[in-house]
């Protein structure tokens, strides 16, 4: 699984798209926060991660698009699937790939709270159980576009459904989704939007049903995805 | 060893191979002919344990190499890189006796991409060959090469073929003729011949246009 892992990674680390990839999600997302800081005039890094999300929202299917679509195209699925690897082994290495590149990309952003530390007082905490929280996120995020990319051989298809997918997800915690629907479902629906689960987190909160959505998530779309390569018909 | 009894294969309500019966021996060269949509393919998936049967019985002893058609490689690898990657999986240690057995020495730092289609085809057929497979499953594995290329492939499956099994479709009938000591003639899902080639001139073809008309 880990040579797997390693091919999947050195994909990315090996080529200009991934590189851009990354440093575009780094650099908005840290001009994002700059641009603001000084405005809300606060040490506190909650607005950073209430945009994280949504810039999640395109790098992870962006970056995951390929994943299996890719394989399908050039059924290079085939050779692996008959290689002594297992579909859950293919599937968790391609997971935990694009997991590290997200990872790396919130790497890239950690000069924000160091930079804040030198001037202000952080709650450093707050600041880790936050990037936990956006992990946790892209964890499950990657699980969705893997599963829509294991459903098509075409990229671009499997990034818009995956897209598609998450922006639902996103806005079922918003008040923009409120406006539209009776309070008791928006209540009701709240729950189940990961916005919802990921301000725990932010708040420096480690709430467990948080913790909990985020993996079953995951999870639950992981588990689709090797079923879905196991109906191999 | 390969065993495969009466092995059926539903895609949907499509019957894809019906009651196929099958034994093989180490040393055997198994071509298997048939026009487009016989089952080659799937009865070879099947071997491989990629596909399951809808009924019957497979028993499979030894390890398999398989070249599926169209040979599928990763083209952004270089060769050794992609060799290297299999021979992981595969848990081998060592794959640069599989790169001379192939001749792929001097390609060895190229990208898979640049490569000619021959020596695509002879990545493939390394990847196959990584571990010293009991038995090896070739997938057309002359399809799009020139003449050359096709003996020169030709001639390393004949020289494979001592310690193991090999099982190899083609459409085309010459190359049964050429390398295999055993033919099956797929159609329409079964196997409508299974013993030796013909040894006249032109027999596989005169067999095959009898059966698969």
């Amino acid at each position: 699984m880990f040579t797997l892992y390693k091919k999947e990674l050195n994909y990315y680390l090996n080529n200009p798209i991934g590189y851009i990839v990354i440093v575009l999600f780094a650099a908005f997302a840290n001009f994002l926060f700059v641009k603001d800081l000084f405005v809300i005039g606060s040490a506190s890094l909650q607005g950073f991660f209430g945009f994280i999300p949504w810039l999640f929202l395109v790098f992870i299917p962006a970056v995951s698009m390929r994943t299996f679509s890719e394989e399908k195209r050039l059924n290079t699925i085939e050779v692996l699937l008959t290689l002594p690897i297992s579909e859950t082994q293919v599937v968790l290495a391609k997971f935990f790939a694009i997991l590290t590149l997200a990872i790396i990309g919130l790497v890239l952003t950690l000069g924000l709270p160091i930079s804040l530390a030198f001037t202000a007082h952080v709650y450093l905490p707050e600041i880790f159980v936050g990037y936990l929280g956006a992990i946790l996120l892209g964890g499950a995020m990657a699980g969705i576009s893997i599963f829509f990319s294991s459903l098509t051989k075409n990229q671009v298809v499997a990034f818009l459904s995956s897209v598609l997918v998450i922006f639902f997800l996103l806005i079922l915690s918003t008040d923009f989704l409120a406006s539209f629907l009776p309070g008791v479902v928006q209540d009701f629906i709240n729950n189940y939007g990961p916005l919802y689960h990921l301000q725990n987190f932010v708040k420096g909160v480690l709430d467990f049903r948080s913790l909990f959505y985020f993996l079953s998530l995951t999870a639950v779309f992981l588990f689709l995805t090797i079923v879905n390569l196991e109906k191999r018909d | 060893m390969i065993v495969l009894s009466s092995v059926t294969k539903f895609f949907g309500k499509k019957l894809a191979l019906n009651k196929v019966n099958l034994k093989t021996k180490t040393g055997e060269i198994v071509g298997f002919l048939g026009p487009n949509g016989a089952g080659k393919t799937t009865t070879m998936r099947i071997i491989l344990s990629y596909l399951e049967p809808s009924f019957g019985q497979i028993s499979v002893k030894g390890s398999i190499g398989y070249l599926p058609e169209n040979n599928p490689l990763y083209p952004e690898m270089r060769v050794a890189e992609y060799l290297k990657f299999i021979a992981d999986i595969k848990g081998v240690d060592d794959f640069l006796e599989t790169v001379q057995a192939v001749g792929l020495q001097e390609v060895i730092a190229s990208k898979i991409e640049d490569l000619s289609r021959g020596f695509k085809q002879r990545v493939g057929l390394a990847a196959a060959l990584l571990g010293n497979p009991d038995i090896l499953i070739l997938d057309e594995p002359t399809s799009g090469l020139d003449p050359l290329e096709q003996d020169k492939i030709k001639i390393l499956i004949k020289k494979l073929a001592k310690k193991k099994t090999i099982i190899f479709s083609t459409h085309i009938l010459s190359e049964v003729e050429a390398v295999a000591n055993r033919l099956i003639i797929l159609n329409k899902g079964s196997i409508v011949y299974d013993g030796v080639k013909p040894k006249a001139r032109g027999g596989v073809e005169k067999l095959f246009k009898k059966l698969v008309k």
